[in-house]
């Protein structure tokens, strides 16, 4: 073990530019016109190719009082184009018109607020769902999916985050022109069919990712609390009364000025020919028109004066997060933070999981996050701690705050540091051998940093980070004044439980 | 692998805000409309290389697979161990488990868990074991040039453990938290009850672990577990990565040289207990505002001939966003956002038939009865020609992904010897695809799927969905969350004296019936009925024609025509007006009380009270049913004994002065309009005087009527 631990230490010197150097030789990178970045790897080990378009817009995005709005479209990148999922467009899409023509006239008489008539409002919701029922009746439903399913498409989805929303699934490689075909039109011409169904199916993933899972009502309130003006204080799926209302042209706002060339890159990575990939991208995202790029986010979250804290009663057994504010993921800390999780919360040799579950066994779970929810604007280091049976919230977070305070006290020992690092390398060459996982980390690292190298590069600078580095970090992240806490407690508990 | 996992598994629900898709994804339908995507060509498929595996057997016994890939420089091998926790006693449900984990976390004879964690760790490697159901494991992975110091590891982990009281304890104490834990997630609790009733909670695939079962677990069972299992004739050990299988097979055959022990052969895993469980298990779970559902029932295995015909059913059932549950359940009727359906098989024992899903508390029945719909559709006619082509080109197009890289292919291949399948069981499946009819879809949808016998499970708030279960007509029963007892609540069984909650979901469910049925009942969506009301000479002797508008669920209006003109009253159930040629005005919630209580009392809704949210329907005495729409008006509803007729409504009203009158309509003279018996003539009674007769001119159901014409003031 000693011995080991000296050859491990030199080692990293020479093998992130090692890996980088042959990398790199199976990369093609090429910008449209328009600004659409395209990042090709070959791997011809199988003939099956990825693919995965990042668009650097997420729910942080949505604007005030029609959160949601993000995830929303992404559902409607699903449901087709003029083209694809219509039997009739010339009659759908009048339809449709008369669809928010009808919603406009019940939004107006809505908007009378206390002086609506019922019996209006009444009248044109069910005039608005015969106008929808006979929208509905021109389609071809979920078309699109099913065309991508047919031709053997593998773990097609899609995800929206606070800063991206993600677009990915496989096909067989010799199928690949038609990825070409679909993923362009969907964002040449999108067409926004069934909105009000598909919202209602947005209102169930709410139930049930927030509000009946315990985690999710404990991080809605969390973050609500640790952020007051910055949009990480939202859940990604926004506000159900928000969601409730959103309408087809706010979905359109958002898709002209977020769905933008500059804004999206797309990574293919499989058995592709980066030729033809090229040739294939002219010929159908050569028409997508170039758009400015939406404008940055003004709100700064003000600095925060003390520590904060919320509580969820909840009949379910205790959890805990505790989260304190960070710099963005583009701060010159962004590697110690990266750093310091790996110490805390890494395998069977983080401190939180030695010293909490482990040895005093008052935790089944114990854990860090370096960035959260999202990383693009400052945010948080997040811990999660799940009580051992017959241990409380209380206990568990006095604990943890001994192991917190011990860490900051001391310089991280030398060997730690080199197997935090050796670990973080490593599990970069592991993550090298998935065509989608490949896909989705290029276009994230070129999305967000600019350059996909940065998958590699960041590797150095985390050699450089010295262990007085790690402790000046935590010293100045982990202080009473940029923390919020919050704990899901038994209704009985909550007296005195939460100290 | 388990500490990783967690974090994984912890981390990635909120790292991820929100997804478009579930979790299951497979096949598709054909379009008509031509469209540019229809006219790609694409080329054949290029070859699907398959790699060369080495397989060879050590002289201990053990096989061996070895297969080079070079791509990174990584090493990774696991051995596969015939056990599992189908081999647990009854009393010490957990042992398994407990000993997967306890033999890497407790150490081997030289060193503990925390000195193999460390060492293992400042190299970036990783040696893990695990049992489960069928089979149990132990894992390595390391960096290329670590493969020598890791090997030893993982050779003393597997042939040497120690199992250390203190990570005995250790692991016996996380599976407590972890029972503490296990009613906290609504899906999981759907999906462990439901295997557990499905297999049988007193037979080895149904029973789980409990405290006391921890209890019994002694480090000197943990140990005779161990030894039973794990010797070399009762392993396959497959390496994969960055080494030459020569050097690798020297290497192997080096550090098991000294490793020779023998056990008896292990048996045959236990047959699975064939005996459907129908009915619907309700467990109350109130912080919720989901419905949390699994319904389905013994699969089938791997190996049965029609395998890829149930699995081209199941597809269309509800295996894609092309599949008919998707389609209606969550495109449609937006009832949704997760609903699939899979035809489940195992390799060696039954799996399970399965749909799943969550619909919001209210639309729990809605949502069952509209899976229930499916899964007849499908037994009933044939599939399109579409549907049988989408299912069949996704599974075979798809099939490429089992072959793209080539760990998958090793790990296919020890399956399939690990269970003694063919090793060209998937070209045998491939054609088996190929070659599925919509003729064989229709058989096996009819030999397989036993709606009868179909258990249903569905958790979360109870009082809010409970009632209109009955609409579904299967036993209801509950599972008490906190014992985790199932507790049968009684079938309407009047006669055996059964709870009065049944008895009066029964009565009423007579007389919907001889009225002319439910269905017809559900199927009237407006009613316009004209009637004249003599008043008895007593009380005034006054003649009034009145129209009564109805549009369902909750829409009412009545137009009264008196001397000085039409008064009319219109009511949603929320708000409403009144006007008259002195004006209009909205109703003061006081006076819409009235409005409600008409709405209660008219016949089609009141008849289906059972399944109207937010009514209910109490037993009062024989023959008589008290219901109530939960905002505070009731009505009495008297049934004829002998013919099951509706006979009487008996409600109080307010009237002008404050004072509060009983009222009985009697009703007579039956006519059936459109399927349904109606009365032509009610006799009214206001506190035990005669006070007119109503006798209906005309009634017409389903008349299109609009609300805007509903709501028109004139």
């Amino acid at each position: 073990m000693r011995a080991h631990r000296l050859v491990f230490m030199l080692l990293p010197l020479t093998m992130a530019a090692q890996n980088l150097h042959e990398f790199e030789k199976k990369v093609t990178e090429f910008t449209l016109a328009n600004g659409l970045h395209f990042i090709v790897v070959e791997r011809h080990e199988a003939p099956v190719v990825s693919f995965h378009t990042y668009v650097n817009a997420g729910s942080v995005d949505d604007p005030s009082g029609a959160t949601g709005i993000a995830h929303m479209f992404e559902h409607m990148a699903f449901k087709g184009t003029e083209s694809i999922g219509s039997k009739d467009w010339p009659e759908e899409t009048k339809a449709i018109d008369q669809v928010e023509t009808v919603y406009d006239r019940l939004d107006a008489e809505r908007n009378k607020g206390i002086k609506a008539d019922p019996a209006k409002v009444a009248a044109l919701e069910s005039e608005l769902k015969s106008a929808e029922e006979k929208a509905n009746s021109f389609v071809e439903p979920n078309l699109y999916p099913r065309i991508i399913e047919q031709n053997g498409g593998e773990g097609m989805n899609a995800q929206t985050s606070w800063d991206s929303t993600e677009y990915f699934y496989s096909l067989p490689s010799n199928r690949m022109e038609l990825w070409f075909l679909l993923e362009s039109q969907r964002f040449i011409e999108p067409v926004f069919r069934e909105f009000y169904k598909e919202r209602d199916v947005v209102m169930e993933e709410y139930r049930m990712r927030v509000e009946s899972e315990p985690q999710g009502k404990l991080m809605q309130a969390f973050l609500a609390t640790a952020f007051s003006a910055f949009s990480y204080r939202i859940m990604g799926t926004g506000w159900p009364s928000d969601v409730a209302h959103l309408r087809r042209a706010d979905a359109w706002r958002f898709f002209h000025e977020y769905y933008v060339p500059g804004n999206i890159t797309l990574g293919i990575v499989g058995d592709v020919d980066p030729a033809e990939a090229r040739r294939l991208a002219e010929k159908y995202f050569g028409p997508m028109q170039a758009r400015p790029l939406p404008p940055l986010l003004h709100t700064v979250e003000p600095p925060q004066e003390g520590p904060k804290q919320a509580e969820i009663e909840s009949p379910s057994q205790p959890l805990l997060f505790v989260g304190y504010k960070r710099p963005d993921q583009y701060s010159k800390e962004d590697p110690v933070f990266d750093v310091i999780s790996g110490i805390l919360s890494s395998g069977r040799t983080g401190l939180l999981y030695k010293e909490l579950v482990r040895d005093k066994q008052i935790a089944l779970e114990a854990e860090a996050e370096d960035t959260f929810p999202g990383g693009k604007y400052p945010n948080l280091f997040l811990f999660f701690l799940a009580p051992a049976a017959g241990h409380t919230t209380a206990d568990n977070e006095k604990a943890f705050y001994q192991v917190l305070e011990k860490f900051k006290s001391q310089k991280v020992d030398a060997a730690t540091l080199a197997r935090v690092k050796i670990k973080t390398r490593a599990g970069l060459i592991r993550r090298l051998d998935s065509n989608p996982g490949l896909a989705g980390l290029l276009t994230a690292y070129h999305a967000i940093y600019g350059d996909w190298r940065k998958l590699f590069t960041s590797l150095d600078e985390l050699d450089r980070i010295t262990a007085e580095d790690v402790q000046r970090v935590a010293q100045e992240c982990f202080v009473p004044e940029k923390r919020t806490v919050a704990y899901l407690i038994a209704p009985k508990q909550a007296a005195g439980g939460a100290q | 692998m388990r500490y990783f996992g967690n974090k994984l598994v912890l981390l990635a629900a909120l790292a991820t805000a929100v997804s478009f898709g579930q979790t299951t994804v497979a096949p598709a339908a054909i379009p008509n409309t031509p469209a540019a995507y229809r006219e790609l060509k694409f080329p054949p498929l290029k070859h699907i290389p398959i790699p060369e595996v080495a397989t060879y057997t050590l002289p201990n016994g053990m096989k061996i697979y070895l297969l080079e890939d070079h791509e990174l420089p990584v090493v990774g091998g696991m051995v596969r161990v015939r056990t599992g926790n189908l081999f647990e006693p009854a009393d010490k449900v957990g042992l398994a488990a407990v000993s997967g984990t306890v033999m890497r976390s407790g150490g081997t004879k030289s060193k503990t868990g925390d000195q193999i964690d460390e060492e293992l760790e400042n190299i970036a490697a990783s040696v893990e074991s695990e049992i489960g159901e069928s089979s149990g494991s132990v894992s390595f992975s390391a960096l290329k040039e670590n493969t020598d110091e890791v090997l030893g590891i993982f050779k003393d982990v597997l042939t040497q453990p120690e199992f250390r009281q203190e990570k005995i304890d250790l692991a016996k104490s996380e599976m407590r938290s972890g029972i503490a834990r296990r009613n906290d997630d609504a899906h999981g609790v759907a999906s462990r009850e439901f295997a557990n009733i499905v297999y049988g909670k007193d037979t080895p695939y149904g029973w789980q672990v409990e405290y006391a079962t921890l209890d019994h677990i002694a480090r000197a069972d943990v140990i005779a577990f161990y030894q039973r299992y794990f010797f070399p004739a009762n392993m396959l050990m497959a390496v994969w990565g960055d080494f030459s299988a020569t050097e690798m097979q020297a290497k192997l055959t080096k550090l098991f040289d000294d490793w020779h022990y023998e056990q008896p052969k292990v048996p045959p895993f236990p047959p699975v207990r064939e005996k459907a469980q129908p009915g619907i298990y309700m467990a109350k779970k109130d912080d919720v505002t989901q419905t949390f559902f699994i319904e389905g029932h013994l699969g089938g295995q791997l190996n049965d001939n029609d395998f890829p015909a149930l699995e081209v059913m199941g597809d269309i059932l509800g295996g894609g966003f092309q599949s008919r549950l998707v389609q209606r359940v969550r495109t449609q009727l937006g009832l949704a956002y997760e609903i699939s359906a899979a035809w489940g098989a195992n390799y060696d024992h039954r799996g399970t038939f399965e749909i799943g899903g969550s619909t919001k508390s209210a639309s729990t029945a809605e949502t069952l009865k509209a899976i229930q719909e499916q899964i007849e559709r499908i037994r009933s006619s044939e599939v399109t020609q579409d549907e049988l082509e989408t299912a069949r080109q996704s599974a075979l197009n798809g099939l490429v992904f089992a072959f793209d890289t080539k760990t998958k292919t090793l790990s296919r291949l020890l399956n399939y010897e690990y269970f003694g399948y063919p090793k060209d069981f998937i070209d045998r499946y491939q054609k088996g695809l190929e070659a599925v009819t919509r003729a064989d879809v229709l058989r096996v949808a009819r030999e397989r799927l036993h709606p009868a016998d179909l258990t249903i499970v569905a958790v979360g708030k109870t009082g809010e969905f409970q009632k209109s279960l009955a609409t579904l007509n299967l036993p209801v029963s509950s599972i008490d969350l906190s014992t985790e007892a199932i507790i049968p609540i009684a079938k309407p069984e009047p006669k055996a004296g059964a709870g009065e909650g049944a008895k009066a979901t029964e009565l009423l469910e007579r007389a919907q019936q001889a009225v002319g049925g439910a269905d017809k009942l559900a199927a009237i969506k407006d009613m316009v009925e004209i009637a004249d009301l003599h008043v008895d000479q007593s009380a005034g002797g006054a003649t009034m024609r009145r129209m009564d508008r109805w549009v369902a669920p909750n829409f009412f209006r009545e137009d009264t025509t008196l001397p000085f003109g039409t008064v009319s009253i219109y009511g949603n159930g929320k708000t409403g007006w009144m006007s008259s040629p002195q004006g209009q005005a909205p109703l003061p919630p006081a006076q819409l009380k009235p409005v409600e209580d008409k709405l209660l009392r008219l016949l089609f809704p009141m008849l289906l009270s059972d399944r109207l949210a937010g009514r209910t329907v109490k037993w009062f005495a024989e023959g008589t049913l008290d219901i109530s729409d939960g905002q505070g008006s009731t009505v009495r509803l008297f049934i004829d004994g002998k013919t099951g007729m509706p006979a009487k409504v008996e409600y109080s009203s307010p009237g002008l002065n404050g004072a509060v009158s009983t009222i009985d309509e009697t009703y007579d003279a039956f006519e059936e309009v459109n399927g349904i018996k109606l009365p032509k003539r009610i006799t009214l009674i206001q506190n035990g005087h005669k006070y007119a007769d109503v006798v209906i001119v005309s009634v017409k159901l389903n008349t299109g009527l609009k609300l805007e014409e509903l709501g028109k003031i004139k």
